[in-house]
């Protein structure tokens, strides 16, 4: 017996229909790859940051070595043995200076950032961004009704953010007052934000 | 000037599987494994409404198959450094499908629940024609008759289209194994539907 026919085909082709797909859904996959995304990046600076910090600590012991051992250096000692000494201390010296530069709490404290975006005729309006996961729910904009503007207040860090605008919550929007982001997270717009240091 | 908000592409209901030639689909997986984000989104676009077909007939609610194709993706995305590409792709982001699904359908309500397939597949002829409609009442209940394994089966061969190579790839079965759980589930399928039909 054969393993199709016709009562058998017509159920088949009914089963392929393919379902609608709802814009909220991709829109909220994307939102969630996007954070992933920027967890794996966290954690890589999380890496790096733990690097950074053995090196200062076998920076600063080796400083401390070369500089015990300077001192215990016999006078008879060579030039090219003092000289060799010397390299390391400095090298050792050079290695710390980015991890000293966390020291310097003042610059690296958040700023205010007035986020401003014209859509008179959306019914919400959310910020999404590096500073919140990429998370639509975190950050939801107010609506002047007067002007139609929507805003939002964030204190991010001095540096450079990507965000974008979701609007009712299914279109993803770049600000368009702010340049592209090049590296725009799944083709979606987004724009680049640059907070500067007091 | 403001631009005009641009809405994200919808996969109608109806269209084509795959949108994207299979050499398009190779160069995107490509592009995507080497972390090319652009190319991740295009294959959500391409695949995401195949998946949820198969997820909406594997599990009971509409809900439950929306959790078990994000949760895919994102199991994609997070795995797509390892995945090695001279294994073919669809296989591949079937198994994870299949296990999702296998892992939802264990904790949610039992299939034979169909209150939430009225809806599924949405199409605009929903309203039509009252014996079209207990005619996909008639097929979604004979396959949530059909257990798992068959049902799993008998969608990754006939409504897929996947190869039984392919399909042993997703589900670890072998194809002789494969073979006789298509082989059932359309005789079983084929029963229901014939009964349904004389006593319809």
């Amino acid at each position: 017996m054969a393993e199709r026919d016709d009562i058998l085909d017509s159920a088949i082709e009914s089963l392929r229909e393919l379902p609608l797909v709802r814009p909220e859904a991709t829109a909220r996959l994307l939102i969630a790859i996007a954070a992933e995304r920027q967890r794996v990046r966290e954690a890589g600076v999380a890496v790096d940051r733990r690097g950074l910090r053995r090196w200062a600590w076998a920076g600063i012991a080796t400083v401390i070595a070369a500089s015990v051992g300077l001192l215990l250096m016999p006078p008879n000692a060579t030039r090219d043995d003092r000289s060799l000494a010397r390299e390391t201390a400095d090298r050792a010296n050079t290695s710390p200076v980015i991890v000293a530069s966390h020291d310097a709490r003042g610059a690296e404290a958040p700023r205010a950032v007035e986020l401003v975006f014209s859509a008179p005729a959306a019914r919400s309006v959310r910020v999404v961004g590096d500073f919140n996961g990429w998370n639509e729910r975190l950050t939801a904009m107010v609506r002047d009704d007067a002007s139609g503007l929507w805003s939002a207040r964030l204190m991010l860090r001095p540096g450079r953010h990507v965000y974008a605008f979701v609007v009712n919550d299914t279109q993803w929007m770049r600000d368009p007052r702010a340049p592209a982001a090049p590296d725009a997270d799944f083709g979606r717009a987004g724009s680049v934000l640059l907070v500067g240091r007091p | 000037m403001t631009t005009r908000p641009r809405p994200f592409e919808i996969v109608r209901g109806g269209g084509p599987a795959s949108p994207a030639a299979p050499e398009t689909r190779s160069l995107l997986v490509h592009a995507a494994r080497l972390g090319d984000v652009r190319a991740f989104a295009e294959l959500v676009d391409t695949y995401y409404a195949r998946c949820l077909r198969f997820a909406l007939h594997m599990l009971a609610s509409r809900d439950d198959a929306e959790e078990a194709v994000q949760d895919t993706f994102i199991r994609v995305y997070r795995a797509l450094p390892k995945y090695e590409e001279r294994e073919a792709f669809e296989p591949w982001l079937f198994r994870i499908l299949a296990n999702r699904c296998r892992t939802a359908g264990g904790r949610a309500r039992r299939h034979a629940d169909l209150v939430e397939y009225g809806d599924v597949p949405e199409r605009p002829s929903v309203h039509a024609e009252d014996e079209a409609f207990a005619w996909r009442e008639a097929i979604q209940s004979a396959l949530a008759t059909l257990p798992r394994d068959q049902r799993e089966a008998f969608l990754m061969r006939h409504v897929e289209d996947l190869s039984y190579e392919d399909m042993s790839t997703a589900t670890g079965a072998r194809v002789s194994a494969l073979k006789m759980r298509v082989k059932r589930a359309c005789d079983a399928m084929r029963n229901l539907l014939s009964e349904s039909d004389r006593n319809g």
